[in-house]
């Protein structure tokens, strides 16, 4: 069995509108953490969402595989509980549920089973403890008037009680003070190891001094132009994207 | 429909005797009777009914539920709910028939009486003179409804023939926080007609929650009901009216509050059940200081329809109103609101609001909304607004991308569209179970 999550080939539209995805090919194996860079509308949220199901896309080609098994036809949920997480660019504010019980539902409903108070909130503890942050983020309504650092630092502690295998990781870096910064990255690299794989979207170097990526590929309309080390970051910091949008029309 | 068969003025004075009426009654009784004879039906032509088609509603084919003497046996479905909802004291109604009443010494020693209208009657009767037929009746329309004398029809019939009642009286300065809770559980088949009266003297404060139940699937029945709400000087009343009524369920109440100075009225209506409903919820601010906080929650499923109707009438200066009234609709189910907000020409420095918000889960789904203003005082400060909205799609990706199933998904967007009117409710045992009610609804 493939240990990593592959997109293969992957084209996507809007539902009944513009292809937006123009054959994405991308493996991630799991123990690995992937940097995706890209400008503005390269389709690199399209990607995420893609891959977490969003019902607001259609594939048209190509496929996607957890472990070797294809997800396409899995609702997101599904998705979730086969190791999937997405944490979203602009996560949604959801009044009338906490924080922590929306949370605890979720949990629940990944193992399929019950998940007693205890176990939850030990798992809570630690998340909060490695973000260094306020339990009182847990009994406010999900992400409602939450500042946007707020929001972002609140996906990742999502992330880290419910566990995935594969997680993609959409911009969780802007808009962070650099301490914020600094936390978010302490929990990304918590997750790290033999049985968690990432793909991290970012504009900005500055988080992979933190979070060092097995590798950083680059996306640009619809499609990995180029792949390569860390360094690939530092020169797309120097250079910008005009030498990797010539490397894409030449091929 | 069916032609008349079951009712007739034989019907109305047959009835009034049975119960052992005093001649007053069944006088107000015969002349809501000439009331129902000669106007026609609601239609959808008239403006306050154009959502709601109760052409097939079958008011006078149905037997008329009454009294047959039962006592003592208390349905299931409503013990639970006893055990669950830390009452003061309740009353059980069994179709007709008043089964259980309780209410402690503490309360009784204090002048405090709650029990069937027709218990109150023998005792009480001047007590039941001077407030029955004072706010809800045959001829109590306010607004532009009183140029359409058709919307007096049903009130009439329930006028007419109710057979039971409840009666809460809170004296002077007596006031309690625990609720009293009214069972009213109906097995269906029947045409059922019931009225509540309840008087705040004077500086008083109490909560009363009255709950419609029956089997989830009955034989077409018609289920009619009439509150009142007599609030003196100062006097504070917390009411709720919950309806979960079964399928094949066609139920039909009309509320009036008359606040006078001060006093304080905060209502909820919970419409969740039947197959066809309407609730009209009307309060009047008749003196200065006075309060109405009126809110509402309903959410349809299947082809379920919901119709709502609030009036929020200044005819003080110096009150306050606030209507919120908050809904969902499912699968091909109907929703209806239309709200009026009418200030009179003195009512100078009144403070209203009126909102209503709907949430559809499904194309199919509708709701209608109809807020109103209609001012006649220059100092005042209102507002009015409504929408009505699909669930957003992109939150219902968010919440099933941590692993929720959707229906459990949309459960938390349903509830999250209320949130604003649940935690305005304060009693957190009646909280608790109007959620519970909300998830299993999703769940189907
Ligand atoms: N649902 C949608 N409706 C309309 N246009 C869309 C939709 N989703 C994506 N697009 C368009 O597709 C393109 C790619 O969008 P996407 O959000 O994936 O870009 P991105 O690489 O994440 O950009 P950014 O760096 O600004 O976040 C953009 O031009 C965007 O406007
Ligand atoms: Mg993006």
């Amino acid at each position: 069995m493939a240990n990593e999550l592959e997109i293969r080939n992957l084209h996507a539209r809007i539902v009944d509108g513009e292809a937006i995805l123009k054959g994405v090919n991308l493996v991630v194996p799991k123990g690995q953490i992937h940097a995706v860079m890209g400008p503005n509308g390269a389709g690199k949220s399209t990607l995420g969402k893609v891959i977490a199901g969003d019902p607001g896309y259609e594939v048209t080609q190509g496929d996607i595989l957890v472990d070797g098994e294809s997800i396409l036809e899995l609702g997101p949920d599904e998705r979730a509980r086969k190791g999937l997480f997405l944490a979203f660019q602009y996560p949604v504010e959801v009044p009338g549920v906490s924080n922590a019980n929306f949370l605890r539902l979720a949990l629940q409903a990944k193992r399929g089973e019950e998940v007693s108070v205890q176990e939850f909130y030990a798992k809570l503890q630690k998340a909060l403890e490695t973000l260094e942050w306020d339990e009182s983020i847990l009994t406010r309504y999900l992400n409602d008037g939450f500042s946007g650092g707020e929001k972002k630092r609140n996906e990742i502690m999502h992330m880290m009680v419910l566990e995935p295998i594969y997680a993609i990781l959409d911009e969780t870096d802007s808009g962070l003070d650099i301490d914020a910064l600094k936390l978010v990255a302490k929990g990304v690299n918590a997750m790290r190891g033999p049985n968690f794989g990432a793909l991290l979207i970012t504009h900005y170097q500055r988080i992979l001094n933190y979070i060092v990526p097995d590798a950083v590929h680059v996306m640009i309309d619809g499609r990995i132009v180029t792949s390569g080390g860390p360094e690939l970051a530092m020169k797309l910091e120097e250079q910008g994207y005009d030498w990797v949008k010539e490397l894409a029309l030449a091929n | 429909m069916e032609l008349t068969t079951a009712l007739s003025r034989d019907l109305v004075l047959g009835l009034s005797q049975s119960l052992g009426e005093p001649e007053w009654l069944q006088n107000q009784r015969l002349a809501a009777w000439e009331t129902f004879v000669k106007l026609p039906y609601p239609t959808t032509r008239t403006e306050e009914w154009k959502y709601t088609d109760i052409s097939e509603v079958p008011f006078e084919s149905l037997a008329l539920e009454r009294p047959t003497g039962r006592k003592g046996a208390i349905p299931e479905a409503v013990q639970a709910r006893i055990a669950q909802a830390d009452l003061a004291g309740y009353a059980v109604f069994v179709g007709s028939d008043l089964v259980h009443v309780e209410l402690p010494e503490a309360y009784r020693a204090q002048g405090v009486i709650f029990t069937g209208l027709h218990e109150v009657l023998k005792e009480r009767p001047e007590l039941v003179r001077e407030n029955l037929f004072k706010t809800v009746n045959w001829n109590d329309l306010v607004g532009p409804q009183a140029r359409r004398p058709e919307n007096s029809k049903i009130p009439a019939l329930n006028a007419a023939l109710f057979t039971h009642g409840v009666f809460l009286y809170v004296p002077k300065g007596v006031e309690f926080s625990k609720p009293i809770g009214v069972f009213k559980y109906l097995e269906g088949g029947h045409l059922s007609a019931s009225r509540t009266l309840i008087v705040g003297d004077v500086n008083s404060q109490a909560v009363y929650i009255e709950e419609y139940i029956s089997p989830t699937q009955v034989a077409p029945s018609v289920n009619t009901s009439a509150t009142e709400i007599v609030l003196k000087q100062g006097a504070k009343v917390r009411h709720a009216h919950i309806q979960l009524l079964g399928q094949g369920f066609y139920h039909f109440h009309r509320q009036r509050a008359l606040l006078e100075r001060d006093a304080a009225l905060n209502d909820l209506v919970v419409n969740m059940g039947a197959s066809l409903s309407r609730a009209e919820v009307q309060s009047e601010m008749l003196g200065p200081g006075s309060a109405s906080e009126m809110l509402g929650l309903y959410f349809t499923t299947g082809t379920q329809h919901v119709d709502h109707y609030t009036l929020q009438h200044h005819v003080a200066d110096h009150a306050y109103s606030d209507v919120l009234y908050k809904g969902a609709a499912k699968d091909q189910s109907r929703t209806v609101y239309a709200g009026l907000i009418k200030v009179e020409q003195g009512a100078q420095k009144t403070d209203a609001y009126q909102t209503n918000r709907n949430l559809l889960l499904s194309e199919d789904a509708r709701a209608d909304s109809v807020p109103q203003l209609e001012i006649g005082a220059n100092d005042v400060k209102c507002s009015h607004g409504s929408s009505t909205a699909p669930v957003a799609p992109e939150e219902l990706f968010y919440l099933m991308s941590r692993g929720l199933p959707r229906h459990m998904a949309q459960q938390i967007l349903v509830k999250g569209h209320m949130a604003d009117v649940l935690t305005r409710i304060p009693i957190e045992p009646l909280r608790q179970y109007i959620e519970s009610i909300i998830e299993e609804k999703v769940r189907v």
